[in-house]
């Protein structure tokens, strides 16, 4: 067992796990975070995509261990003062989801997509998204939510 | 699945040298950590956990981009793949590079992973493009740092990168002026590589090639440089190039491997077209793929002239109707607690034993070493069921823990709760079973051979249906044109995001708690308790939320074997199945091959049909004939057909298991029907409108079955409505560069809901004033991500006249809902319409006596409005007189008015031959598809869906539905089929099995709707569930045919067969 210590949310964290586990277990099971979700642990998904010293990664492809000392953000550190970000605010009122179990890999993806392009059109959007699965949507509203956000915070 | 113990030691060297010691020290015990976002895909591959794991990460020297004195660009190995992809240098020098890049992984991956990485993996998918720069490698080895050629590293007979640490990547100054780089992938992108190839040129004053680097690799294919043909290139200018002589010489080099998903074949021509369509563009793809011919018919088609009203169904199109879902504010936040994400403190993990073996007989189980080990807290088998040792919707024939014998790979044989899941997966291997291996039955008609191996004692055939009606040898016999194919549908996998799971746990009061998502929770307590040996009573199911279904999770998952762990053990036990062991339990839609004959007269009129379909339902029943049956009841579609022969089979085979799925049998029989419709089209010499207008149903006809249907026939509206699309007059035929040819498809849908006549089908509800106020409506409903939540909002607002707020959904819990049957077969729409529209008024009637009583007035002085009881006369928006709050206050608990329906879904009365529906409702869908001459895949540009279900009770669910059901349809159609070999799955996750990603989603989608009802039809609004995959896959494959001349009859559409039938490669020899 290795204690791994991080920031998450603002808050620093500490936690005794083995060597092996990966970012998302810590995430999940060590801080019982459950927004954060599992949907294949093989990286092909994209519902654990969380921010790592404010890159959207999947949090499925890394260990806990290399996350050490680094500032994680997770969909439920996204909300300021009870306040919806602007993004969680698009897929609520585009109705960017259905059985939202990918919602937040998509949300963590659009925050760091909008944060590094400000002047986004549609098809960087897709092509953004190309690595997280919805099964439900077919994507549509997604790209809007997206879209409607980036015109927001501009 | 299973996960290796070895708990790793991490190191992290500071310098260069370090890292090279550590390594000659471990040897093949180390690892080296780079990005490493391929250590978990190694892991769910089967590799063991290294005992050594050497982080690079604090090597901050191995990272950055520099451009060196001589004018060469520096990349250290440690560079992550989107800084590359993001880097001003980059961007503006190797541009090509960029690009390949930006090919590999996702966002959220290229941001760990590395250059070094995947070129030291030796099988990155950037490889053949540093090859075609002639790239060298910088090595940190016994004798310092060292600079070789990439290619001589790669081709040299060692592990390439045994022994040393790949410092960084060095791309020489001489850069060549013409380049290219492709990735071909089983989908449009975010994909396993099929292959990929590169190319760099480089030139002469004069124009001629003076060298030449053509590279391939990627996935299973080895990099290789396609050194012949790259001779063949020098001293001529490519404007004199034989193109086709080009091909031969590097098909004629490439050494390339096999695999289950694409031939050598294929991959080598796609990798020779690339090249050749980057270096010479359409001209060069003209020489190789000539034979690619659009064949798009003539005009846009026959307006059809019937009057139609049809709303687009969109936020844009109907803002004043646009509306949230109660659940959307928790599940932006991450807030929402699905079942699987349930912890309590004395909570066990359970596991599940499968068997393995495809088909064995279980000589013995020993579980005493696994009992015995410390920590696990009850072990369970067969033994332990006191009940019926089998579940099933129809047939109850799965076994909860198979007893003699295993017919499936997936079969449960054991189940373990433990305080751990490392102490779970320990106990799981300590399970002794003794097997005698059986031989297997894997194809659906050898299945039905006289010799073939049992997988029941019962035989081999499960279902034999159909029907025979007019006279079809005599029709057949004068028929002006006939066509005949034998269509092949994929072993679809729902592929719900959140995998089967939950918990269960022993109540105080001697009863059970089971937690888990299903979609219908008071049939899987029935099965439960079958099972159990308990009344049902005592079983208490929670079912919901679920993270999507799709029918996958119909038939009972990982209830029993929760339920006989908690009770076991005494404590809460939860389980969850990780996606490979999804892959390999959970139910899949069942493959079907049809046979179809169809035939009409020299007018286009059709005249006869005849269709023999063969399912292959895998291990078990569960209610695969019902699939086969609904399958039946569509093969004449939306028409006409007076003489009909249909015949439907299914067998049981060792394949995995099949079920329900989204559309039922129904979407596979259209895809079957309406190609057959193009082509007698076709050779009639009718439009595909046209020849659709003559033959299809008409308002008042009998059902197929001969079942009286219910009114609102909207198949002659939903066809004009397609007919006069502007998706005919987008653009069509060969595209500028010459790589694609772009055509329109159509097809129509006519979709039942219900589970039919032939077994029970009844819905309930019950709405109650609770405690605080609310209308508590409560539903033995599901939320699989439907909207099921607003859907049951909106329609008891509606009829008590109150917003949808006040309105508070209680579904997916037997202790707290009545029975409304299963959430499924595109029925709970209008059996929440039905029951708002029964128990509303009661309701409404009783508030407003209460409130009368309590305010001093007459009820008809009163009327419910938002929040509460107002004046009846008041004619401007204002605060209710009495809230609801205040008049639930006001009540004792029972006084507080209630009221209760219970009714039979709507079906057909009379006498028919097998399962009639009676409620249907109707779409046309028209795809328009680009066919890449390269690869032979086709790319879906645009799907509009025109829908006629009756009222729309939410817009975001309705077009969320269609929307969502047309991209699983395309799924279906291009890229999903689980594949299984010898019994065992070849598919294990989504790398192995192409759910489709957002790339592979038209970036056109719209989808329309007919609200009206005929006057004098009482039956409300239609589900849309299903209707959304209904006809999409016949849409494309019309539209494949428009672009080029080809009907596709096996789906997912083979981009071989494509690509052969478009001259992109040649057949292979037989």
């Amino acid at each position: 067992m290795t204690v791994v210590s991080m920031t998450v949310n603002g808050k620093s964290v500490s936690a005794d796990v083995e060597a092996r586990t990966l970012l998302v277990h810590y995430i999940r099971e060590a801080l019982g975070l459950t927004g954060t979700h599992v949907g294949c642990d093989t990286s092909q998904c994209g519902a654990c995509v969380v921010h790592v010293n404010g890159r959207a990664v999947k949090s499925c492809a890394m260990l806990a261990g290399q996350a050490e000392g680094a500032e994680v953000v997770t969909v439920e550190g996204l909300a300021r003062d009870g306040e919806l970000h602007p993004v969680q605010k698009a897929f609520r009122e585009h109705h960017g989801l259905q059985c939202g179990f990918c919602t937040p890999g998509m949300i963590m993806t659009a925050v760091d997509m909008i944060r590094r392009k400000p002047q986004l059109d549609e098809q960087t959007v897709r092509d953004e998204l190309e690595g997280n699965i919805c099964r439900c949507t077919g994507y549509h509203n997604i790209v809007k939510a997206i879209l409607a956000a980036s015109e927001e915070m501009r | 699945m299973k996960k290796s113990l070895v708990a790793p030691q991490i190191w992290h060297p500071e310098e260069v040298s370090e890292a090279w010691s550590l390594l000659k020290r471990f040897g093949k015990a180390a690892r080296v950590l780079a990005g490493g976002t391929a250590v978990q895909l190694d892991w769910a591959a089967g590799a063991p956990v290294p005992e050594h794991w050497i982080d690079l990460n604090r090597l901050d020297d191995l990272r950055g981009v520099t451009e060196l004195a001589d004018g060469g660009i520096w990349i250290g190995a440690l560079t992550s793949l989107s800084a590359l992809r993001h880097g001003a240098l980059i961007g503006k020098k190797l541009p090509m590079l960029c690009d390949a890049v930006g090919r590999v992984g996702s966002a959220g991956i290229r941001n760990l992973a590395t250059l070094g990485g995947n070129v030291a993996s030796g099988s990155g998918c950037i490889i053949p493009a540093l090859l075609a720069l002639d790239a060298e490698v910088e090595l940190f080895t016994a004798k310092g740092l060292v600079r070789r050629n990439l290619r001589a590293l790669l081709s040299s007979s060692l592990t390439p990168m045994e022994g040393v640490v790949l410092v960084a990547i060095v791309v020489p100054a001489r850069l060549p002026a013409k380049t290219c780089f492709e990735k071909m992938g089983l989908r449009r992108a975010f994909t396993p590589s099929v292959i990929n190839a590169a190319a760099g040129l480089w030139f002469d004053g004069a124009g001629n090639v003076v060298k030449a680097r053509l590279a391939i690799g990627g996935g299973i294919t080895p990099p290789q440089r396609l050194s012949a043909a790259e001779h063949s290139l020098i001293g001529i200018p490519l404007s004199a190039l034989d193109w086709t002589s080009l091909k031969r010489d590097m098909l004629g080099e490439m050494r390339v491997p096999s695999d289950a998903f694409r031939s050598a074949e294929y991959r080598r021509n796609v990798a020779a077209n690339a090249i050749i369509a980057g270096l010479g563009g359409g001209v060069a793809l003209d020489a190789v793929a000539g034979k690619a011919s659009a064949h798009c018919f003539a005009s846009i088609p026959a307006f059809v002239p019937v009057p139609y009203s049809e709303v687009e169904v969109s936020r844009a199109a109907m803002s004043e109707r646009w509306r949230m879902r109660p659940d959307v504010t928790a599940k932006v936040e991450g807030a929402f607690t699905y079942l699987t994400d349930i912890r309590k403190p004395d909570m066990l993990v359970g596991r599940v034993l499968r068997a393995g073996y495809p088909h064995a007989r279980i000589l013995g189980i020993d579980t005493s070493e696994a009992e015995a080990l410390p920590g696990v807290h009850a072990v369970v088998t067969h033994r332990d069921v006191k009940g019926l040792n089998g579940y099933g919707i129809v047939i109850p024939d799965q076994p909860a823990f198979c007893a003699d014998k295993v017919r499936y790979v997936g079969d449960a044989v054991a189940a373990i709760a433990a305080e751990s899941e490392e102490i779970a997966e320990r106990a799981l291997a300590l399970i002794r079973v003794d097997y005698e291996v059986l031989p297997i039955v894997d194809d659906a008609e050898r299945a039905l051979a006289p010799d073939a191996p049992l997988v029941h004692e019962s035989g081999n055939l499960l279902a034999d249906l159909g029907l025979e009606r007019g006279k079809v040898d005599e029709a057949f016999a004068r028929a002006a044109h006939i066509v005949e194919d034998v269509y092949v549908t994929p072993r679809q996998m729902h592929a719900f995001m959140e995998t089967e799971g939950g918990y269960a746990e022993p109540t105080p009061e001697g009863g059970l708690l089971v937690c888990v998502a299903g979609q219908h929770g008071y049939r899987d307590r029935m099965q439960l308790a079958r099972i159990l040996d308990v009344d049902e009573e005592c079983i208490r199911i929670v079912s919901s939320p679920s993270g999507g279904a799709f029918g996958g999770k119909d038939e009972l998952t990982v209830q029993p074997a929760l339920a006989l762990l908690a009770l076991k053990a005494g404590r809460p036990v939860r389980l969850q199945l990780d996606r490979w062991e999804s892959v390999l339990a959970g139910t899949k839609r069942q493959p079907m091959r049809i046979r179809m004959r169809t035939a009409c007269d020299a007018e286009g009129y059709l005249i006869a049909q005849e269709v023999d379909a063969i399912a292959d339902g895998g291990a078990y029943a569960s209610l695969g004939a019902s699939v086969v049956e609904t399958a039946l009841e569509h093969v004449t579609g939306a028409y006409r057909i007076p003489n009909v022969r249909s015949r439907g089979r299914l067998a049981y085979t060792n394949n995995g298991f099949g079920g329900a799925f989204r559309g039922f049998g129904c979407n596979e029989m259209l895809f079957a029907v309406e190609s057959q419709i193009g082509r007698l089209a076709e050779k009639a010499g009718l439009d595909p409108v046209s020849f659709r207008v003559r033959n299809l149903r008409q308002p008042g006809d009998m059902g197929y079955l001969g079942q009286v249907v219910a009114p609102s026939d909207r198949g002659r509206e939903t066809l004009a409505a397609a007919a006069a699309s502007d998706l005919w007059a987008r653009e069509r035929g060969v595209s500028a560069d010459g790589r694609k040819v772009i055509g329109v498809g159509l097809a129509v849908a006519l979709q039942g809901s219900g589970l039919g006549s032939a077994i029970g089908d009844s819905g309930a509800a019950r709405l109650s004033l609770a405690a605080d106020g609310k209308i508590e409506a409560a539903f033995g409903a599901e939320e699989i991500g439907q909207g099921v939540l607003a859907l049951i909002q909106e329609s008891v607002a509606r009829v008590l006249g109150c917003e949808r707020d006040d309105v508070r959904p209680v579904i997916g819990d037997t202790a707290k809902t009545v029975d409304s049957g299963s959430t499924t077969a595109s029925r709970m729409t209008y059996v929440v319409w039905r029951s708002a529209s029964e128990t509303g008024p009661e309701l409404s009637a009783k508030l407003l006596a209460a409130a009368a009583k309590e305010m001093g007035k007459q009820s008809e002085e009163l009327a419910i409005g938002a929040g509460g009881i107002y004046d009846a006369r008041r004619n401007v928006p204002d605060v209710p007189l009495l809230s609801f709050a205040a008049l639930a206050q006001s009540l004792g608990e029972a006084e507080r008015p209630s009221a209760e329906c219970g009714f039979a879904f709507p079906i057909s009365h009379g006498t028919v031959e097998g399962n009639a529906r009676f409620l249907h409702c109707h779409s046309a869908v028209l795809a328009r598809v680009a066919v890449d001459r390269v690869t032979g895949m086709v790319e879906v540009l645009d799907l509009d869906q025109h829908t006629a279900a009756g009222p729309v009770m939410d817009v975001a669910n309705y077009s969320g539905q269609i929307e969502g059901g047309g991209v699983q349809g395309l799924g279906f159609t291009l890229t999903e089929d689980t594949l299984i070999e010898g019994g065992t799955f070849t598919s294990r996750n989504f790398d192995s099995y192409m759910v489709p990603m957002i790339a592979d989603a038209p970036a056109n989608m719209r989808v329309f709707a007919m609200e009206e009802l005929d006057a004098g039809d009482p039956y409300g609004p239609r589900g849309v569930g299903e209707l959304g995959i209904s006809a999409v896959s016949p849409a494309v494959a019309a539209a494949v045919a428009d672009a080029v001349g080809i009907w596709v009859v096996e789906a997912p559409f083979s981009p071989e067969k494509i690509l052969i039938r478009t001259g992109g490669m040649s057949a292979p020899a037989e």
